[in-house]
């Protein structure tokens, strides 16, 4: 009976009880599934214009967010002021994420054309270890401090007292949630109204039907994984800015999957609601459940096992497309 | 015939090379294999002791010819901090090698039942397994100067002030990695709370969580606990701190033990992070060692640290103190026995009879550093105590005097944990036929 009381009506008491905490939780579920939506956004632009599971999104993540501060402590000496390195240092970041987006194509992808998908996702697990261990002999393993103030992304607090208790909004979890929205919508305009967009779309649909038109499989790749380098650097800024730059981001990246799986693996819009959905549910849960009945810590698993219930009645999850192959 | 003549001599050939190249390398020097973690999300910890340890023992190579003229012969094997490539980078570097340093409490718990076998002392300074006190149970295994149940009574006994009945009625969360080494401290700490008649609240951190906290936070605001104490490591302690600020927790009531004490940990909040403490068994400052390590590595380009400021660090520091340790204990067994090139069981004993006064620690250039250590053979830890560290928003400085453990409540149970281990993996061979002199 008291298991049933903590299990249906103990959390919704609570809710009601506090409710400055509930929406306490519910605000760090939304900036942690926005930043999950993120990272799901990596995988799902190169999965959809080239059918491969990019293991090394998580990697580029950290390489990313490593290769600003980087060039950021590098310059400041030279340039004596820390906002004006970092103006120089981020064009050049993005510079650099392309130069790895056409090495990937040239050295990696283009010799694997026509390989068994397979072939290719193993492929991106080496591009992961060659990343890895470049990433540590250029930066080092250390712990960095990623270039919040510089870069000018505010680092006070909102604080709010509703119900007469208190909700902390901070400020770079605020920015990181603007940025997010600015950079999906981008995408999405990008995707659905330029012609490269169209291009990258075509690609997703049909390989042969795309390249028969004259759509260039090169250069769609480089400007993909192009792309997937941006969104790797947004997200490296804003996670760097809440625990410091390390090559534990890298792992951040897993988090990804159970949001692919639910949201499908070619669907923008599945990825940035399966993101939010998971990043809310999971918080949610720990709080009011987890904790007090599992003794927490159930994020680790909470995600998973979410996404295999709605596998199990939508194979495909829930927005991606059900692939019929004729055989 | 004639290829598989050729073949064989071929094969005779190498496997005579191999022979004469291991021998060489046991007489080269003394091997002492580092099974490090310099990569990885890890690496935060591991980086700076790493490069003090190494640091550490080049400078006595340079400065001195090694220990006893016998040059060292450090390696590294880089694991990650996984236990998978610990075990392996163990099997790879056991041969020639007097002791094994596995560098995690995972990787320590795998590789111990193993060196029974190949008789190979494991130094696991300052982390581990608490009851490898025990020599008599882990005759090959030593956890100096401090256990982990030594860290979570000195940590509870700073809070208490000293008077431990105090702490009766309050509330005090563990923030624990979710590993073997964030769970080590909570038989202890139940044990203490059942007799002081405060509240455990053990709040674990997976490893995907170490950098996004904020459900654990969330559970601390609404606990709303008298004190937090932090067995974090890599990662997850600029992720805790980050968000201690974040939630506002008072920061003078949150501690960590030693291993979340990293000035880089805390660089992330700076200022804010201001009050936040960690126990320590290395006080920070400008000792003599330093300028010779400075002298002898540092300034010819040797060292692999970014500049000379992070010879100030703690964990930099620390690692020369694991380093010093170990040198203490070779030439221990080297004055003992009067060789030279000792072994791996010369070692073992130069371990269980080290003892490292002040004024032996004044001759080293660190006095004050550590505190003075003695070992036996039915103390593999030597328990020497610790101090408090506190963060003032730039750097660590020494917080108290000297914290030590109450052995006469921890010993008890260090027995009781040992008899468990030896009897879970029987047939566990304790000290065989290793006498205690």
């Amino acid at each position: 009976m008291e298991t049933l009381y903590n299990v249906l009506i103990d959390p919704f008491v609570q809710m009601y009880g506090m409710p400055d905490f509930f929406l306490q939780v519910l605000w760090e579920g939304l900036v942690s599934g926005v930043l999950y939506a993120l990272i799901a956004l990596g995988f799902v632009l190169i999965f959809k214009s080239s059918r491969i599971f990019n293991f090394a999104q998580g990697i580029m993540v950290v390489f990313a967010a490593l290769s600003l501060v980087g060039l950021h402590t590098f310059l400041v000496p030279f340039v004596g002021n820390e906002f004006v390195a970092a103006a120089i240092a981020m064009p050049l970041t993005l510079g650099i994420m392309y130069a790895l987006a056409m090495s990937v194509e040239r050295v990696v992808l283009r010799p694997l054309v026509g390989q068994p998908d397979i072939i290719l996702f193993m492929a991106t697990i080496g591009i992961t270890m060659f990343l890895i261990g470049f990433g540590e002999f250029v930066f080092g393993g250390e712990n960095k401090v990623m270039i919040t103030e510089a870069l000018g992304i505010p680092t006070g607090a909102i604080e709010f007292e509703p119900f007469g208790g208190f909700l902390l909004l901070e400020e770079k979890d605020v920015f990181a949630v603007v940025m997010a929205i600015v950079l999906v919508i981008s995408l999405l305009v990008f995707l659905n109204k330029s012609a490269m967009g169209r291009a990258i779309r075509a690609l997703g649909d049909d390989h042969t039907a795309a390249l028969s038109v004259g759509i260039s499989l090169s250069t769609i790749w480089v400007l993909v994984w192009f792309i997937a380098g941006v969104i790797a650097l947004a997200t490296g800024v804003v996670w760097g800015a809440r625990a410091g730059v390390s090559f534990a981001l890298e792992v951040i990246a897993y988090k990804a999957l159970p949001v692919l799986m639910l949201g499908g693996l070619e669907s923008v819009s599945g990825a940035i609601i399966g993101g939010i959905a998971i990043g809310l549910l999971e918080k949610v849960f720990e709080i009011y459940w987890g904790q007090p009945l599992f003794g927490g810590n159930t994020e680790t698993w909470f995600a998973f096992i979410f996404a295999l219930i709605v596998l199990l009645f939508r194979p495909q999850g829930l927005f991606g497309e059900k692939i019929i192959e004729r055989v | 015939m004639k290829h598989f003549t050729n073949l064989g001599k071929a094969v005779a050939a190498g496997a005579l090379a191999v022979a004469m190249s291991t021998a060489a390398m046991a007489a080269d020097g003394l091997n002492f294999p580092n099974l490090t973690y310099r990569t990885g999300p890890f690496a935060g910890t591991g980086t700076p002791i790493m490069n003090g340890q190494r640091d550490y023992m080049l400078m006595l190579n340079e400065r001195d010819g090694g220990i006893g003229g016998v040059p060292i012969d450090y390696i590294e094997c880089e694991t990650g901090y996984n236990t998978n490539k610990g075990v392996e980078c163990y099997e790879k570097t056991k041969g020639a090698a007097l002791v094994t340093q596995p560098w995690s409490t995972g990787i320590t718990l795998q590789v111990m039942p193993r060196t029974n076998v190949d008789r190979i002392p494991i130094l696991a300074p300052g982390y581990g397994f608490s009851p490898m006190s025990d020599g008599d149970t882990f005759a090959w295994a030593f956890n100096p100067p401090v256990s982990y149940w030594d860290g979570a009574y000195m940590i509870l006994d700073y809070i208490a002030g000293g008077d431990m009945s105090s702490l009766k009625g309050k509330k005090i969360v563990l923030l624990h990695l979710d590993h073997p080494f964030g769970k080590e401290p909570i038989p202890l700490l139940e044990k203490l709370a059942e007799m002081h008649d405060f509240k455990l609240v053990p709040i674990p951190v997976g490893l995907k969580e170490m950098q996004n906290q904020s459900a654990q936070w969330l559970q601390i605001r609404r606990e709303r606990p008298d004190n937090v104490v932090m067995w974090g490591w890599g990662a997850m302690n600029a992720g805790a701190i980050t968000e201690a600020v974040k939630t506002r927790y008072p920061m003078e009531n949150f501690i960590g033990i030693w291993w979340s004490g990293s000035d880089a940990d805390l660089q992330n909040v700076g200022a804010k992070a201001k009050g936040y403490k960690s126990v320590s068994f290395n006080a920070p400052g400008n000792f003599p060692v330093l300028e010779d390590i400075r002298k002898h590595v540092v300034s010819k380009g040797n060292s692999e640290i970014k500049s000379e400021a992070d010879m100030d660090t703690i964990f930099y520091q620390r690692g020369i103190i694991i380093s010093m340790i170990l040198a203490e204990a070779a030439k221990t067994a080297q004055d003992n026995f009067g060789e030279k090139n000792i072994n791996a069981e010369q070692l073992r004993w130069g371990l269980e009879n080290l003892d490292i006064t002040a004024a032996r620690l004044e001759e080293l250039g660190m006095k004050g550093m550590t505190p003075p250590l003695k070992m036996a053979c039915d103390n593999h830890t030597g328990h020497s105590g610790a101090w408090m560290l506190e963060w003032n928003g730039e750097e660590f400085v020494q917080a108290s005097d000297l914290l030590t453990p109450n052995r006469e409540l921890i010993k008890p149970l260090e027995l009781e944990k040992a008899a468990d281990y030896a009897k879970n993996n029987a047939p566990w061979p304790g000290r065989g036929d290793l006498a205690c002199n």
